[in-house]
């Protein structure tokens, strides 16, 4: 039954992120009076990705070919080894530090990928992923690191299984350590008010710019890595900070509700994304980094509160 | 009323005092304070429940009204009027107004204050907070430079001294609550008042712009 778990556990991430992305398409179309696509179109987009042709540029080195599969491979990798649905599985990758840094992997290499061909585009988004990646991580360890000092485990099975909820004494850090870690969840996937992934303006974009060489299959890849990452981070953020209905042991009622708790937590997570998108406008380049600062000085308080 | 929910409450106080710190327009600055008069509304509720003293609750209908409502309704009528949406001006800049804005909750927590703070001591945790709110407070009235932002720091002052004097055990008699409340609702008037002349003579809120006051 563990295996079964375990292959259940491996491909949760993969499977359901592209719904993901539908839902809060689909709910950004209804704030704006449309009807939208199917919440399984980004499937269909996907496939449709998979079956075509490739344009690759003669520039471009072994770096932008590979770069989709190591960066897919790192969000399949941190998906299997962060808590879904059960808090009782345990992988040697499952320590916060080395997932905050496996994932620092594929930003590295999305970058260099966005570089490699030599385009304008691809230089600057770039630039702007660097410079944003630079800031944010400060502020995404030190809110785990405030979970893991109230929970005294730096490993997310472990602190999810924990419910540091129940520390009524740290509940201010335990908010303000939340606060920080969404603004960096909107940042590190790319959303408003940082990024506007529906649009490929030279003066917006950041993740488009990037991935703008890319075509078919490897295309498919970094969007569906993207839809990932996102999903890792609803996890993290739904369950270390709120552990709520998460499978405590192995049986199947525990797993079944904690698979469907999972599911609800990522629906509510997507609703809050796809109202703050259709409600607040994305912030000019030069006053992103204020916001990152905010989420870690709220973080640093976090830490600090915490007697 | 649980410990855990308080803490909470607290928590969103000191939520609104940094959102007050960083919002740029004084529409979501005066919901920031309407949201922390409720808060305080609540807390003086509970206080009410522990003690069934029915003048207590009429302090805190009092509360609802003037701080939540009234106040909230005479700042959002200035804002339309003076077309003031925006309130950018602050002395020192975001980074700096974080980094000075952790310091004030360091020292807050920090053992000098121990006395203080440890009146009671099962409710140290909250006083610290509180006392760290009374910094946060001081320190947007010294940093904005537009008055009405000035005027919401001074009401949220207010506020976070009330939530220190209720769980440091120095509570007043209802009377004297209802009378200072009173005095708020007088003050918020006059201060609408002096806010719109202000604005009809210098033509701004920016009280760095008003260099011929002394004339």
């Amino acid at each position: 039954m563990t295996i079964l778990i375990w292959i259940i556990q491996l491909f949760f991430v993969p499977v359901i992120s592209p719904l993901i992305i539908g839902v809060i398409k689909k709910i950004k179309a209804k704030f704006q009076n449309r009807q939208g696509s199917s919440i399984f179109q980004f499937y269909k987009d996907l496939w449709k990705l998979m079956y075509k042709d490739e344009v690759v540029s003669k520039d471009a080195s072994w770096i932008f070919l590979y770069a989709p599969f190591i960066i897919f491979t790192v969000t399949i990798a941190v998906g299997a080894s962060i808590p879904l649905f059960a808090s009782f599985l345990n992988g040697p990758t499952s320590d916060l530090l080395v997932i905050v840094y496996i994932m620092a992997i594929s930003t590295f290499f999305l970058s260099l990928a966005g570089m490699d061909t030599g385009s304008a585009f691809g230089g600057f988004g770039s630039s702007r992923e660097m410079t944003i990646s630079a800031l944010a991580e400060g502020g995404l360890i030190f809110s785990l690191l405030t979970v893991a000092l109230v929970s005294s485990s730096t490993n997310v099975f472990i602190i999810s299984g924990i419910n540091i909820l129940n520390h009524s004494q740290h509940l201010l850090s335990i908010m303000l350590a939340f606060i920080g870690f969404f603004i960096i969840l909107l940042a590190e996937t790319t959303r408003f008010p940082f990024d506007n992934p529906s649009t490929h303006l030279e003066l917006t974009m950041i993740h488009e710019a990037m991935i703008l060489e890319y075509s078919g299959k490897r295309l498919a890849l970094m969007e569906w890595a993207s839809a990932n990452k996102l999903i890792i981070f609803i996890a993290l953020g739904s369950n270390l900070f709120f552990p709520l209905g998460i499978a405590q042991n192995i049986s199947w009622l525990a797993l079944v509700i904690g698979i469907i708790v999972f599911l609800l937590k990522i629906l509510f997570f997507s609703t809050i994304i796809a109202i703050l998108e259709s409600s607040v406008a994305k912030f000019r380049f030069f006053r992103l980094p204020d916001l990152l600062i905010t989420s870690f000085i709220l973080n640093v308080i976090a830490i600090v509160l915490i007697n | 009323m649980n410990i855990l929910f308080l803490k909470f409450l607290f928590g969103v106080m000191f939520l609104t005092l940094v959102f007050l710190h960083l919002t740029k327009k004084n529409f979501l600055a005066t919901v920031a304070y309407s949201i922390q008069s409720l808060v305080i509304t609540i807390v003086l509720f509970n206080s009410f429940l522990e003690t069934n003293n029915f003048y207590l609750l009429l302090v805190v209908f009092l509360s609802l009204v003037i701080k939540v409502i009234i106040a909230p309704i005479f700042f959002t009528n200035l804002i339309k009027k003076h077309a003031l949406a925006f309130s950018v001006s602050t002395y020192f800049s975001t980074p700096l107004i974080l980094i000075i804005i952790s310091i004030l909750t360091f020292i807050a927590y920090s053992d000098k204050f121990l006395p203080l703070t440890s009146i009671i001591p099962n409710n140290q945790a909250l006083l610290s907070i509180a006392l760290s709110v009374i910094f946060m407070s001081l320190f947007l009235i010294i940093n904005r430079k537009g008055a009405l932002s000035q005027i919401i720091g001074i009401l949220s002052l207010e506020n976070s001294i009330l939530a220190f004097i209720i769980f440091a055990g120095l509570e007043q008699s209802p009377g004297l609550q209802i009378g200072v409340i009173f005095n708020m609702f007088i003050w918020i008037i006059i201060a609408s008042v002096f806010i719109s002349m202000i604005y009809k003579h210098f033509g701004t809120l920016n009280v760095t712009s008003m260099k011929n006051l002394k004339d």
